[in-house]
């Protein structure tokens, strides 16, 4: 169990490390989805199936192949070398966020007595419950978000078409 | 209704599978080295020089070596030299007739424009040599085959034109020369 | 002893050899877990050499060829062939790709496809991961070949390829949609995401259970899916949209070979390619044991109990056999399919996707919530079978017709008669 949480949250640490430092862009996301696979990962050793499927089907599946389609319309897959970021007090920054992270973290990691085993062996009715959650409790909070997505999706389709009608009614 | 034809498509595909393993049209596929060859009554390559008597070959042949085909050929892959007694009289018959089936692209007409119908087309194919320059230049004495092989290839043909050649020797010739000797 | 029961003999053997292993469980658990997966290692290659030479003979005979011929009895070692020639080949990788990814590509698309399969109930108690969520986690593994294959097209710095790994993205994108919302349909009358809990609602047990040989072969049979409006049309839809997922004809635009060489594959040599070639049909595999697990019953069919066993549930034809019978049926019509149907055009491919199965798939959700609740006379649905019937087959004809593109004029022949 720890063999395989301490290689898996090393493959997360070192991927999401060269995601941010790749200088090539399809590396970085490259990258970014081995990180995704490897929470996916991590979420499988704390027996969240669901979780982790989801975590691969939405992040994988679907928000890094948004990415690579975003960045195949971009001009520079390979950034220019020459142009660097000067940045001073880069320390600063890693103190302040540091800083802020702990402050955060810091009380929940205290409160938390970490067990090294999972405390539950199965989360068995897990999927259920969660289908049962969103269609009792939280059944508005779904319907507003299908909402939202269905009028973004909408949208899209609208900013999709709308260049051709002009294009029309200029020649008309 | 909808999608009707891709059904339609798939039954003629399906029919096409079983059918080939009964129907001999429906797979037509020959494997040529092991199993027949693909020669009919209308296969036509290469051109060949038809005599009458199998006893004696160069003396029965048609051919009068009159050249016409040799100019006609469009390829000019036949070479002809007229034979020449010992008086230096033409002989009316090739010494050297030569076609060099690298060339020859079995236009037929050399068989169209001879008068004396002596050079027709055969229907080997297999014809490849080790030799490209010297296998591939056949001589008057591969050439010549006889009109039962020319009855045996192309039946209906072969006896058309024995017929015309008969009817032309039962006419009063005004010439005495007959081509079929 | 246990009488011997055909069905579960692999797993009683299973259990026999592990039982040795009790005092060790570490060596136990590392055991079980080479016996599930090298099976499938083991296993699913050799039905993909099979399927190879089933395609190249099905192909050739209904092209009215005769096929390969030369290796082998009726050309039966033709994958072996096939398999020394890949080896053998040198492994060329362009000077501007990128080596990595170009590397990485195949073992991305494998793993995943390989993987899937552990979900797939193959017989009773004959499933490699038995997961709470096996449906979901297939379509998550199963989405991740989309990235091996972009992988693939982008690190071959080859326009061609680069076509072919967009096209490809688009289309299983698209595709994926129609797919799960088919499946969708399944999940919610089963009440489960588990595979094995969709294949037990398949049967009926009182009729397996019963005394008479032909009811227990009809209660197998009864009550797959693909019975039902829901599951006919659900079927349907995710068997065409498994086609695209998977890129075959008349999906398989991403390798149109008559337009774009051979998409992402054109930079791949030697065992590269024979990999991709090899995890293409192990998905497709894969794909057809869903589909067989969630529409056509999984492992049962028509099988009866062994006449020396008292056990209700014992079968006499191990149900492996049915299982993967339906898989290389459904394999099969694949065949079948690329040998009739020219390709689609790229707009035509994502037109049948959004404006025809996905409506579709949606509204066969709705049917199947109607048939769930339609009254039932004894137990057989005599309100939702003819009306959800009627209302699938209505909307398969308008959704059908609003797509009708504008009518053209009759094409007129000036020259041709």
């Amino acid at each position: 169990m720890i063999i395989t949480f301490s290689i898996l949250s090393a493959i997360a640490v070192i991927s999401a490390l060269l995601a941010v430092r790749l200088r090539n862009l399809v590396h970085a996301t490259l990258t970014l989805m081995a990180f995704f696979v490897a929470l996916a990962g991590l979420f499988i050793l704390l027996m969240a199936e669901f979780l982790a499927a989801v975590q691969i089907l939405v992040y994988v599946g679907a928000v890094g192949i948004l990415i690579l389609f975003a960045i195949m319309l971009t001009q520079q897959v390979t950034g220019n070398v020459k142009e660097h970021i000067e940045a001073h007090g880069a320390l600063w920054g890693l103190a302040g966020a540091t800083a802020v992270l702990l402050t955060l973290l810091l009380p929940a990691i205290l409160k938390t007595a970490l067990p090294l085993q999972p405390v539950v062996e199965t989360i068995d009715p897990s999927v259920r419950a969660l289908g049962l959650n969103l269609m009792a409790p939280y059944t508005i909070a779904l319907q507003v978000i299908a909402l939202l997505l269905t009028a973004a999706l909408l949208g899209a389709v609208v900013i999709a078409i709308s260049p051709e009608k002009s294009e029309e009614e200029k020649k008309s | 209704m909808l999608g009707i034809g891709i059904l339609k498509g798939m039954v003629v595909t399906a029919k096409n599978f079983f059918g080939s393993f009964v129907n001999k049209r429906l797979l037509p596929t020959i494997q040529y080295p092991e199993a027949g060859n693909s020669v009919t009554l209308f296969s036509r390559n290469i051109p060949f020089l038809v005599y009458d008597n199998d006893e004696d070959p160069l003396g029965t042949m048609r051919c009068v070596a009159c050249k016409i085909c040799e100019k006609e050929c469009p390829p000019q892959c036949i070479y002809i030299v007229m034979e020449k007694d010992a008086n230096g009289k033409p002989a009316k018959r090739p010494k050297v007739f030569d076609i060099d089936i690298s060339v020859c692209m079995g236009c037929q007409i050399c068989v169209e424009v001879c008068p004396f119908e002596s050079i027709k087309m055969d229907s080997t194919f297999e014809l490849s040599t080790p030799d490209r320059f010297e296998g591939l230049l056949l001589k008057r004495e591969h050439l010549l085959k006889s009109n039962t092989y020319f009855h045996k290839i192309h039946p209906d043909e072969a006896q058309e034109v024995d017929d015309r050649l008969a009817a032309k020797q039962k006419k009063p010739a005004p010439t005495p020369s007959t081509p079929a000797a | 002893m246990t009488p011997i029961n055909p069905d579960q003999l692999i797993v009683q053997l299973t259990q026999w050899a592990l039982s040795f292993l009790d005092s060790y469980p570490l060596v136990a658990v590392l055991v079980a877990i080479l016996l599930s997966t090298v099976p499938l290692i083991a296993v699913f290659p050799g039905c993909f050499a099979i399927t190879t030479w089933l395609e190249r003979k099905g192909l050739a005979r209904i092209q009215n060829r005769i096929g390969p011929n030369r290796t082998g009895p009726l050309g039966i070692l033709q994958p072996a062939a096939d398999g020394i020639k890949m080896l053998l080949k040198e492994d060329i990788v362009p000077k501007t790709s990128d080596r990595l990814a170009h590397f990485l590509a195949p073992v991305v698309l494998m793993v995943p496809a390989f993987t899937i399969l552990s979900v797939l109930p193959f017989n009773r108690n004959m499933i490699p991961a038995a997961v709470d969520t096996g449906v979901i986690l297939f379509f998550a593994l199963g989405s991740v070949s989309t990235l091996a294959v972009f992988m693939a097209g982008w690190s071959s710095r080859n326009k061609y390829s680069l076509l072919g790994g967009m096209r490809a993205i688009a289309q299983m994108v698209s595709y994926e949609l129609p797919l799960v919302l088919s499946g969708v349909t399944v999940i919610m009358m089963t009440g489960s995401l588990d595979t094995t809990k969709i294949v037990a609602q398949q049967q009926l047990s009182e009729w397996i259970q019963s005394s008479n040989a032909g009811l227990q072969c009809l209660g197998q049979i009864i009550g797959w899916n693909v019975f039902t409006p829901w599951g006919f049309a659900g079927f349907l839809i995710f068997f065409v949209a498994s086609l695209a997922e998977i890129n075959r004809c008349p999906f398989d635009l991403p390798e149109a070979d008559s337009e774009i060489v051979a998409g992402h594959l054109t930079e791949y040599s030697g065992f590269k390619y024979a990999l991709f070639f090899m995890s293409e049909y192990v998905s497709a595999f894969a794909i057809n044991g869903l589909s067989t697990t969630l529409f056509l019953g999984g492992w049962s069919g028509p099988n009866i109990r062994p006449p020396w066993s008292d056990d209700p549930n014992a079968l006499l034809i191990p149900g492996f056999v049915w299982f993967f019978a339906k898989m290389f049926a459904l394999m099969l019509v694949m065949i079948w399919i690329r040998g009739t149907l020219p390709r689609l055009r790229v707009d035509h491919l994502m037109g049948f996707a959004w404006k025809f199965l996905l409506p579709l798939a949606i509204m066969n959700i709705f049917v199947g919530g109607f048939y769930y609740y339609a009254p039932r006379w004894h137990g057989i649905p005599v309100v939702g079978w003819p009306i959800g019937f009627l209302v699938m087959y209505l909307s398969y004809e308008c959704i059908g017709r609003l797509n009708r593109g504008p009518k053209t004029a009759q094409r007129v022949y000036h020259y041709a008669s």
